[in-house]
């Protein structure tokens, strides 16, 4: 049954594995028609616990064993562990390094994953596996997938917002509809105090005569379409004109940080520690945090923000101090403020990057690390999962996953059920079979994660 | 340098040793240390080490075996693993205690095993493997299988069943597919599609309303000598080698600035613009296309019977000096990341193939080891890089040479010109002054390349770090990629050796540099390659769709000496090309992304294209190639100096491609950061596309000038909209769109009291809508 409705759907159009499992779930949607393709919030398959996700990403490998995977020495010669020193915080008694002194305010809110582990230690590549499932083809990303399955709740903005992003490959819908694809702000590496969106404004015409402009546009684009049949690509544009055209009336205000108290500035280290450090570079990390709890409340499903690089192979503990320095505050007070607001409770925030690092052995000045996807660390807040918990671990000298492994592929289908999307089922049909976000090999939700 | 002196050292010892032990040999060793290399050794080895470095590695990592008891006293690349009884002198050992090697890649071993190990060595490393070290697996592999590396064949043309449908051979290799997939393809284009696509296609820009109105009806005629005629013509005119210079330019990773350099700074190339002419030139004079890659690898080392030859020549080598370098300031590596990107632009660009990779490893996926990698680097260290003063600043890049050129015209900054960009102190933050340049002010100067005084072999780069040194590895060229009349192709020691490098590359019967191009020209007319991955022709890219037809193009291309001009028209006359666009539910079903041809697919305006059609139907469009650059006399770091493009009415080609900071006009539409080898761009719809179209200044301009001219060359409201849609869109206007303009232009009037501005938006409404921005 639930087959041959799917094959019936799949031979109708292309790629709307989602309309099947909508209908599944008891939606009501005419099985004839195909989806219609747009951002209206869509209902999840299940109960959600989160409605949105913030994804602060930490590009080039974050140093898990000095970070959040605490090895402390044992046994009678030293080994590889941490280098820094840790504490236990809060009620729960995580342990958290002392790089991480406003982060370790909120050890009772954070579940720490120390068994993730990964494919490869190439950047490029485990990053966009980490970004999109694939290490090599461009594929949708965690976002694109997120805002297809479950639209977005403010139609003036888009759905996916990635801040001081890099490559295109990395907030790309790659073959679902273009709508889906997110939209940067900011360029990696470059100073955020002046990123906004290009053109977002213009004061030539004023705005009854732009919305009068705007619709003998799409008049023109609906005729144009309509000698065309079949064709996404110029369906997707007159679907981004009018977000485009609304994206002018909202934007502008929610990049606006002057409604902002000098205390908040300050909280979250808005313009500060924004100095290149070695490897460490200037991203403006706390206005990214804060932008995206303000984009959060304007209703925006998927925020990513961006720091790096963690990549530091030399000059380790330097670097990897700087890279604390810029993030500790910036994201403690984004903690805060979601708390105070309520919406921890239904955003889903998550910290990690492509993969980590060996650990140092205290007793040497070797200040250099590699790669290591074997093993590593990340962490969720938020959304309804266990606060102040430690799931999985590394071996002894934090080199690999020995318990409560955790793949990529698990952790996206641990978001989207977090989101209430079966990650299995969450498909787009695309050049000759279904696709979804956890590849054919698939992932496992890791239930014990959720309180 | 610390690092570099104890390795050199280690080797040194290293040398004593291995004539010091060669007494002992397996036999001899006693019961206690054979235990203890069962237990403690061999274990270890078996798990974490022979995956790479044993007889049945995959591809022998580092040229090191350590499954034989030779293996670990002989060595790899980096020389011998152990010095018995010296451990800390031992390379396995420091390797197995992370000091400047890392082994195992993934983790160190745990500290216990580390110990067990430097006992061991200490004990003078028994050994009872008694085996015979095989002689270590050459990295050399046999000539692989793999497709893109087999000789071109030239493939008889397949028969087919409607013998009536091909205009020529083209369509008999795409036909045939179709018909073995059961498929027909869709209704030829109209002359009024067509006509606009061969003209986006071939000279980029949009054709008159009266250009399209005399080919319809010369069509309606005898359509087959009407469109012969047409692209002969459009094969002549000037656009061409702006229209298709631009592309060769993504391929080229053209750029006239450096882009940031890690640390923030994005010095000018205020010479580069010579390259972007000399390419340009090159597709309009139709010059063969090995010759054109040969002189951009190897100009410098050509013979020249004339003053502008050689200046022609040494312009292009421009494209080995577009480099987007890493800062000097504390890199090592900096002079090794230059040959990096020289390298990747001629294995990716010239070939479709990747062998950045090996410089690291031997390559994972592709046949490229990593002798290869440094066979090639060979002839680019024994080469000087010529960038020029890098805006003054030591940190980001050492100043270079230029080349001087001869024949070109002296160009000296205009009258009363100052620099206004102040070069600031690194260290202090202080204003300094401009340096005086070593030439007069505007002799013409070119980036580019020369041989080196001494050239000579590149060591290899353990783990592609250049303070860890192996052997020297003669220069050469990619082992793996064999072919008839490859051998007689031989570095000349006393050069570089880049001109038999370019001689090997252009050889007829290299597999893939024609193979490549004859893709990168069908994908620019197709929007999509016979190979869909134009830069990677290797195992993870794409195969090809007609493997038959890329060869037979490939066959073609080279037999009639490298015309691109001949392959477009070629291409470009077929019936395949001229198919009309639109697709039915069938072959929506069947063939949804189009891999057989069945239809043409619909296109965007790539950014230039977008921007040069508004230019001209603005009546804007300035036809004449500007002299130079905007930054032609400005050796500056462009991070301190606020935008430096100005407002142009030039064709985009000559737009200032500065990195990390394009032209605003151009951005919003996927353009590429041009840092490395683009061989298809990006093409997403984000809103910010749609914000551009509304709000961006260079829009409204257009549609400002547009409606002065509708205001002034037509009295009424009907005439004013049927010219616009004459130069918008080249067709009459319906007389429903009349009444719907009619209505917005009351509208926007009543709103803002403006003629002028009541024009304009609905101008700008033409310039925005899909109709303009796709090509069918």
């Amino acid at each position: 049954m639930m087959h041959s409705r799917r094959d019936m759907l799949r031979t109708t159009s292309c790629g709307f594995g989602y309309l099947a499992l909508q209908a599944l779930c008891g939606q009501t949607q005419a099985a004839s028609s195909p989806r219609q393709e747009n951002l209206t919030a869509k209902t999840p398959a299940f109960p959600a616990r989160a409605k949105r996700v913030i994804f602060l990403c930490m590009s080039g490998g974050p140093a898990h064993l000095d970070t959040f995977d605490y090895k402390p020495q044992s046994g009678k010669s030293p080994h590889p562990g941490s280098v820094f020193s840790f504490d236990q915080h809060g009620e729960s008694g995580l342990w958290i390094s002392e790089l991480l002194p406003n982060l370790s305010r909120h050890a009772d809110d954070l579940c720490v994953i120390n068994g993730m582990h990964a494919d490869t230690t190439i950047h490029a590549q485990s990053f966009l596996q980490l970004h999109t499932g694939d290490r090599l083809r461009e594929r949708p990303s965690l976002g694109s997938w997120i805002t297809y399955g479950l639209g977005t709740e403010n139609q003036n903005l888009p759905g996916f917002i990635s801040f001081n992003t890099s490559k295109a490959s990395i907030y790309s819908s790659a073959f679902l509809p273009a709508i889906y694809n997110g939209t940067p702000i900011g360029v990696n590496g470059e100073d955020m105090s002046q990123a906004t969106i290009s053109d977002i404004t213009g004061r030539h015409l004023p705005y009854s005569s732009k919305e009068k402009q705007l619709e003998f546009v799409q008049m023109m684009n609906r005729r144009h379409q309509e000698m065309r049949t079949n064709d996404n690509q110029l369906e997707s544009v007159i679907e981004s004109m009018e977000l485009g055209f609304r994206m002018q009336m909202s934007a502008p205000d929610l990049l606006d940080l002057s409604s902002e108290t000098a205390e908040t500035l300050e909280r979250y280290r808005v313009g500060k520690n924004n100095k290149q450090i070695g490897t460490c570079k200037p991203s403006d990390f706390g206005r990214q945090c804060l932008l995206a709890r303000r984009f959060a409340e304007a209703g925006v499903r998927f925020i990513e923000v961006n720091h790096g690089s963690w990549d530091q192979h030399k000059n380790h503990r330097r670097d990897l101090k700087a890279n604390c320095e810029a993030t500790d505050a910036p994201i403690a007070a984004l903690l805060d403020d979601l708390k105070v607001r309520g919406m921890l409770d239904d955003t889903l925030v998550v910290w990690g990057g492509e993969f980590g690092r060996p650990g140092l052995s205290p007793d040497k000045d070797k200040d250099a690390t590699g790669h290591n996807s074997r093993g590593f660390t990340f962490w969720l807040a938020g959304g309804k999962v266990k606060a102040g918990y430690t799931h999985g671990k590394t071996d002894p000298t934090g080199s690999r996953a020995v318990e409560g492994k955790v793949h990529f592929r698990d952790l996206h289908a641990t978001i989207l059920h977090a989101l209430g999307l079966p990650a299995n089922d969450l498909t787009y049909w695309h050049a000759g079979r279904d696709h979804r976000l956890i590849g054919p090999e698939g992932g496992k939700v890791v239930h014990e994660l959720f309180a | 340098m610390h690092r570099f002196k104890q390795f050199t050292l280690a080797l040194f010892s290293l040398l004593h040793c291995v004539v010091l032990t060669t007494g002992s040999n397996a036999a001899d060793i006693s019961s206690a240390d054979r235990d203890f290399f069962e237990k403690k050794i061999r274990p270890v080895l078996v798990k974490h080490c022979y995956e790479c470095h044993s007889a049945d590695a995959k591809e022998l990592g580092g040229n090191l075996r350590l499954d034989t008891r030779e293996g670990l006293r002989t060595g790899g690349v980096s020389g011998a693993a152990i010095v018995p009884g010296k451990p800390d002198e031992s390379l396995l050992i420091q390797a197995l205690r992370y000091d400047g090697t890392e082994m195992p890649p993934e983790a160190p071993l745990p500290e216990a095993i580390v110990h067990d190990f430097s006992k061991w060595v200490t004990r003078n490393a028994p050994d009872p493997r008694v085996s015979k070290p095989e002689p270590a697996k050459k990295p050399e592999e046999p000539p692989s299988e793999f497709w893109s590396l087999q000789p071109v064949v030239n493939a008889p043309v397949p028969a087919v069943d409607d013998s009536a449908w091909p205009h020529n051979e083209i369509d008999s290799f795409v036909l045939s597919r179709l018909e073995q997939a059961g498929l027909t393809p869709v209704a030829d284009a109209s002359p009024q599609t067509l006509i606009r696509r061969v003209y986006y296609d071939l000279v980029g820009l949009p054709p008159s309303y009266v250009e399209v109105r005399d080919f319809v009806s010369a069509y309606e005629r005898d359509g087959e000598s009407a469109y012969q005629h047409l692209v002969d013509e459009l094969l002549s005119r000037p656009q061409f080698g702006e229209r298709w210079g631009r592309y060769w330019l993504d391929v080229a990773r053209y750029g006239e600035s450096n882009g940031n350099d890690g640390l923030g700074r994005n010095p000018t190339f205020p010479h580069a613009w010579r390259y972007r002419d000399y390419v340009i030139q090159a597709f309009n004079e139709d010059r063969p296309f090995n010759e054109f890659v040969i002189e951009q690898i190897a100009g410098d080392l050509l013979p020249a019977e004339s003053a502008e030859q050689r200046d022609r020549n040494l312009v292009a080598t421009g494209f080995l000096a577009m480099t987007a370098k890493p800062a000097k300031a504390m890199n090592n590596n900096f002079a090794m990341d230059v040959v990096a990107d020289q390298i990747d632009v001629i294995s990716r660009g010239v070939m479709g193939l990747s062998v950045a990779c090996a410089r690291c490893h031997d390559h994972k996926f592709d046949p490229v080891p990593m002798r290869d990698y440094y066979a090639l680097a060979g002839l680019f260290t024994s080469t000087e890089t010529l960038w020029g003063v890098a805006g003054h600043e030591k940190l980001t890049a050492p100043p270079t040479d230029l080349h001087v050129l001869k024949a070109a015209e002296k160009v000296p900054p205009p009258e009363g010109f100052v620099e206004t960009v102040l070069v600031l102190e690194s260290n202090t933050g202080k204003p300094k002054p401009i340096p005086k340049s070593k030439w007069e002010p505007g002799t013409p100067l070119a980036m580019g390349v020369r041989d080196a005084k001494k050239p000579a072999d590149c060591k290899l780069n353990i783990n592609g770090d250049s303070r860890k040194l192996g052997k020297p590895v003669p220069r050469g060229f990619l082992s793996t990629l064999q072919f008839d009349g490859a051998e007689t192709l031989t570095v000349d020691a006393a050069t570089s050796g880049r001109l038999q490098l370019a001689q090997w590359i252009t050889h007829p019967n290299h597999p893939l540099t024609a193979r490549v191009m004859v893709n990168r020209v069908w994908q620019y007319l197709f929007g999509a390659g016979i190979v869909r991955t134009p830069d990677d022709f290797g195992k993870y890219g794409a195969r090809p769709t007609h493997p038959l037809l890329l060869d037979h193009l490939a066959v073609r291309f080279r037999d009639a000496g490298w015309s691109v001009k001949s392959l477009v028209r070629e291409i470009v006359m077929s019936r395949t090309y001229r198919l009309g666009s639109q697709v039915n539910e069938t072959l929506m079903r069947e063939d949804g992304e189009n891999l057989l041809l069945a239809r043409h697919d619909r296109r965007r305006l790539d950014a230039e294209s977008l921007r040069d059609s508004m230019l001209a139907v603005s009546g804007q469009l300035d036809l004449t190639p500007p002299s130079g650059s905007l930054i032609r006399h400005r050796d500056i770091l462009i991070n301190l100096s606020g935008s430096l493009h100005q407002p142009s009415r030039h064709r985009s080609v000559y737009l200032c491609y500065l990195r990390n900071s394009p032209p605003p006009s151009l951005a919003a539409f996927n353009l590429p950061d041009f840092r490395a080898v683009i061989g298809r761009r990006d093409q997403s719809t984000v809103p910010g596309q749609a914000l551009y179209l509304f709000n961006n200044p260079f829009v409204i301009e257009q549609a400002e000038h547009l409606a002065n001219r509708l205001i002034q060359e037509e009295q009424t409201p009907t005439e004013r909209i049927q010219l616009a849609y004459e130069q918008v869109f080249q067709r009459d206007a319906s007389s429903e769109e009349i009444k719907q303009a009619e209505q917005l232009v009351d509208f926007t009037f009543r709103e803002t009291q403006s003629n002028l501005d009541a024009w304009s938006s609905f101008c700008q409404a033409l310039l925005i809508t899909n109709e303009f921005r796709y090509l069918d």
